[in-house]
């Protein structure tokens, strides 16, 4: 664990916040049935525009019966590590760190984009910015299971 | 040609007098730009450049005074800068919005070609301009067959002309091309000028044979202009062009090449009117074409540049058939409210109204009639999650006291900012966003300081491009901040609405004493804002979003950053994250710190509403849009949760003080003040005893 490299470091942190770009807004479009399973059961944090929501099955139900149709473009993203030793909690208490690995850690994604809400192509898209942190999935279950989930989030019109 | 070069270099330079010196020290401008070293080395290419283009000399001699005298350093220095003081007030005052877009870069000369419009490959989709610059290269480099290739160093299309800039040293064999024949048709090249009303000159010279000067030309579309404008009702009235008895004396109607130029010629007099584009916009709010049997908008279709945000624009009593004949306008114009095309065959058809709708979604009156409420554009606007004040979580204003002084120290001392809160864990990475919404049409600087740091992943793929693109530590965060442009951050304090900051705690970050197996908690900082930087002389406002994560640690304040990432893209405005009802009070109402909870918000205004979750006595989800709830009842929950901040009383008896004085949040603290100084509010009114 401690022998990590800084590209294996660099190489899983990278891939996990470009795993989330690439699943979850096209998601918020097309699977929002799915928009729940992105989430750590407790997150810390989900804003949308100042407004809080409580977790992942709240944003799902705002997307599913609130929200017309969403086109999101990510134009820009970024990420970096914040925790290289992440301390996740499982079902049977906290990880020891005897079996932790190198996914053990916890990032930050930053996003930037535009986006076009509705049919009408002749609206002018937003400018969104959009942090997320993930974490790794404390779950057992290793079928069918994401391996970062998100545990805060905060979405910004900026434009 | 020749009268061209003899007004440029002879006496005849009444109107164009203040342009003549503008262009040809444009060069000597840019000398200027570079400081000290190398304005050395310039001496030297300026004697074997410039000489040797003998018959190129179009305006080489003129406004180079300065350099000619090669004597002593400091006192060439002094000379330098008096002139550049000059050329740059004239250019402010004079023709700014021009000199913005036509600066040439470093020190190349500028050719028109024009004809090739009429040519062969015109029909092709870039209008023929690939294989026209191709064969222009290749005519180039026919006459020479050593020494480097001859390059069009970089072009723009400008009404029929094609504008090319190439190194002074190729001006002669540029302008050997005039006359060739290029797919079909000959070739008209000559030094460019770049005030179209110096091209109408031309052609209503040729077309009287007398030759009236650009100033005389330009003095006159001046007046008429004047007659035309009503500033009270901020409306141009174009109308009827060709029976306005001025501009039949100009000639303007005689012959077709000065018809079609005459417009942009005008749109120019009119810009030039103007030392700055907001005055210039606000000027205008109507524009009438009618009766001017226009067929289609090729002829005007600058209208759109010059006037891009009009509101109103008659094209009554025209030609125009269908969509086509204003397909040129189908991007533009996005403000436009009111369109009349009665008396246009355009009306008639089938699909008129729905079409006029889709192109311009903040269309009212058609044809005067009204085709959409203002209330049904203001819903189209409005963002599905709605638009609230900042959520500001932040206990012992740690984050507050962190932001409020970050910006200042990055402007103005990045190391001291470094060595206070920054150690050999901090991890800095910075993103360019290069195609993000802007907030204006306008052109933006390039990113060239940025962008060889830019990692945005979507772009930097390798391995090992993303590790040497992240900067670990004080020192690497430093050197690198020390490679990128100064900046300058609005005041916080004196502009909050420029700025949106959120703040929530965070757990699980690396406990720097290693103690805690569980991590420690900290703060993440997500702030919204913009910035100035100093871009080739020009001021350039940027925006940019910046998340942060804060913990406990050595630094100043006794914290340290984790992490800091920076996202920079064009300029964005601020009025995306102005909370969307304006009625409710958010920005006004000071709020009383409720005990436990809210702390005093950052940016004062604009974050002074502690969120509402965070409230004792308010439930999860309270204020928050939910499923089944309307965005009426969303605001009144959040003005009940200011309300209950405010005065300490329970959900139901804010919501009885608010609902009885009509949602009025003022009227509402009023009463409540008044009721509580007779005593006739019982205790259980309070959340806890008041």
């Amino acid at each position: 664990m401690a022998t990590a490299t800084d590209d294996v470091l660099t190489k899983v942190s990278t891939e996990a916040a470009t795993e989330l770009v690439n699943s979850f807004y096209p998601a918020l479009k097309n699977d929002r049935a799915s928009i729940a399973s992105f989430y750590l059961p407790t997150p810390t944090s989900i804003l949308f525009n100042g407004n809080t929501v409580a977790d992942g099955a709240a944003v799902q139900d705002i997307f599913q019966s609130q929200m017309p149709e969403a086109f999101y473009e990510v134009q820009s993203f970024d990420c970096q590590i914040i925790n290289r030793a992440y301390p996740t909690t499982t079902a049977t208490g906290l990880k020891p760190t005897t079996e932790m690995t190198v996914k053990d850690m916890s990032i930050l994604v930053m996003a930037s984009g535009n986006v076009r809400y509705g049919e009408n192509r002749d609206q002018l898209p937003r400018g969104f910015s959009e942090t997320f942190v993930l974490v790794p999935n404390p779950s057992s279950d290793r079928k069918r299971r994401r391996d970062w989930l998100i545990q805060s989030q905060n979405f910004r019109l900026v434009v | 040609m020749k009268t061209m070069k003899s007004r440029r270099s002879g006496g005849d330079r009444g109107g164009i007098r203040k342009r003549g010196p503008i262009r040809t020290d444009r060069d000597g401008d840019m000398d200027m730009d570079a400081p000290g070293g190398r304005g050395g080395k310039r001496g030297g290419r300026g004697g074997p450049g410039r000489p040797t283009g003998s018959g190129s000399g179009s305006g080489a001699g003129v406004g180079r005074p300065a350099r000619s005298g090669g004597d002593r350093p400091q006192a060439r220095d002094k000379t330098l800068e008096a002139i550049q003081k000059a050329i740059s007030n004239t250019r402010d005052s004079q023709v700014s919005i021009r000199q913005g877009k036509n600066a040439a870069p470093s020190n190349l000369e500028l050719f028109s070609v024009l004809g090739w419009k009429e040519s062969k490959v015109s029909s092709h989709r870039d209008g023929g301009v690939e294989n026209l610059i191709a064969f222009l290269e290749r005519r180039m480099n026919a006459h020479s067959k050593s020494g480097p290739r001859a390059r069009i160093t970089k072009s723009r299309v400008e009404g029929d002309s094609l504008v090319v800039f190439v190194r002074p040293d190729l001006s002669d064999r540029m302008l050997r091309l005039h006359d060739s024949l290029f797919a079909g048709v000959h070739l008209v090249v000559e030094p460019y000028d770049p005030s179209s009303s110096a091209v109408l000159d031309r052609e209503l010279g040729t077309a009287t044979g007398t030759s009236p000067s650009t100033a005389d030309t330009k003095s006159k579309m001046t007046l008429i202009l004047s007659k035309r404008y009503y500033p009270d009702t901020k409306l141009l009235d174009l109308s009827k062009l060709s029976a306005d008895p001025d501009l039949v004396a100009m000639g303007i109607f005689n012959q077709t090449s000065t018809e079609s130029k005459f417009f942009p010629a005008l749109m120019k007099v009119w810009e030039m009117g103007f030392t700055n584009a907001a005055q210039r916009r606000e000027a205008v709010e109507s524009v009438s074409l009618a009766h001017n049997s226009l067929t289609n908008v090729t002829a005007v279709t600058t209208l759109s540049q010059t006037f891009p945000d009009i509101k109103n624009l008659d094209l009554s009593h025209n030609n125009l058939k269908d969509y086509r004949s204003i397909n040129a306008w189908r991007w533009k114009f996005r403000n436009l409210e009111f369109l009349d095309l009665t008396e246009n065959p355009f009306s008639a058809e089938p699909n008129f109204k729905e079409t006029m709708m889709k192109w311009y979604p903040k269309l009212q009156t058609l044809n005067n009639v009204i085709v959409r409420t203002a209330e049904e554009i203001a819903a189209q606007k409005k963002t599905p999650i709605p638009v609230q004040a900042p959520h500001f979580q932040d206990d012992g204003q740690i984050a507050e006291n962190f932001i409020r002084a970050f910006f200042t120290r990055y402007d103005n001392s990045r190391d001291e900012l470094v060595k206070s809160v920054y150690d050999s864990q901090s991890e800095f990475t910075l993103n360019v966003n290069t195609s993000a919404p802007k907030a204006q049409q306008t052109e933006s600087a390039g990113w060239d300081p940025y962008i060889k740091k830019s990692r945005n992943l979507l772009k930097i793929n390798h391995l090992p491009a993303r590790m040497s693109r992240a900067y670990t530590g004080a020192d690497k965060i430093l050197e690198l901040w020390k490679s990128l442009p100064q900046t300058r951050h609005p005041d916080m304090s004196a502009h909050p609405e420029e700025y949106l900051v959120e703040c929530h705690p965070v757990p699980g970050l690396p406990d720097p004493t290693g103690q805690s197996p569980t991590g420690v908690g900290g703060l993440m900082i997500m702030v919204h804002g913009k910035f100035e930087e100093s871009v080739g002389g020009k001021v350039e406002t940027r925006s940019f979003d910046r998340t942060f994560i804060i913990g406990p640690g050595g630094g100043m304040g006794g914290i340290r950053v984790i992490n800091d990432i920076l996202c920079l893209r064009a300029y964005g405005g601020h009025e995306a994250w102005s909370p969307e009802n304006q009625a409710i009070p958010y920005a006004t109402a000071p709020v009383a710190p409720v005990a436990g909870a809210a702390p005093v918000a950052v940016p004062a205004p604009a974050a002074a509403v502690p969120a509402p979750v965070a409230q004792p006595g308010i439930p999860q989800g309270y204020g928050a849009p939910a499923p089944g709830k309307t965005d009426a009842q969303v605001q009144q929950e959040l003005l009940v949760a200011q309300m209950s901040a405010k005065s300490g009383m329970t959900l139901q008896f804010s919501e009885m003080a608010l609902s009885g004085n009509g949602w009025n949040l003022d009227a509402a603290w009023k009463n409540f003040e008044e009721l509580k100084a007779s005593g006739s509010l019982p205790a259980t009114a309070f959340l806890s005893p008041a």
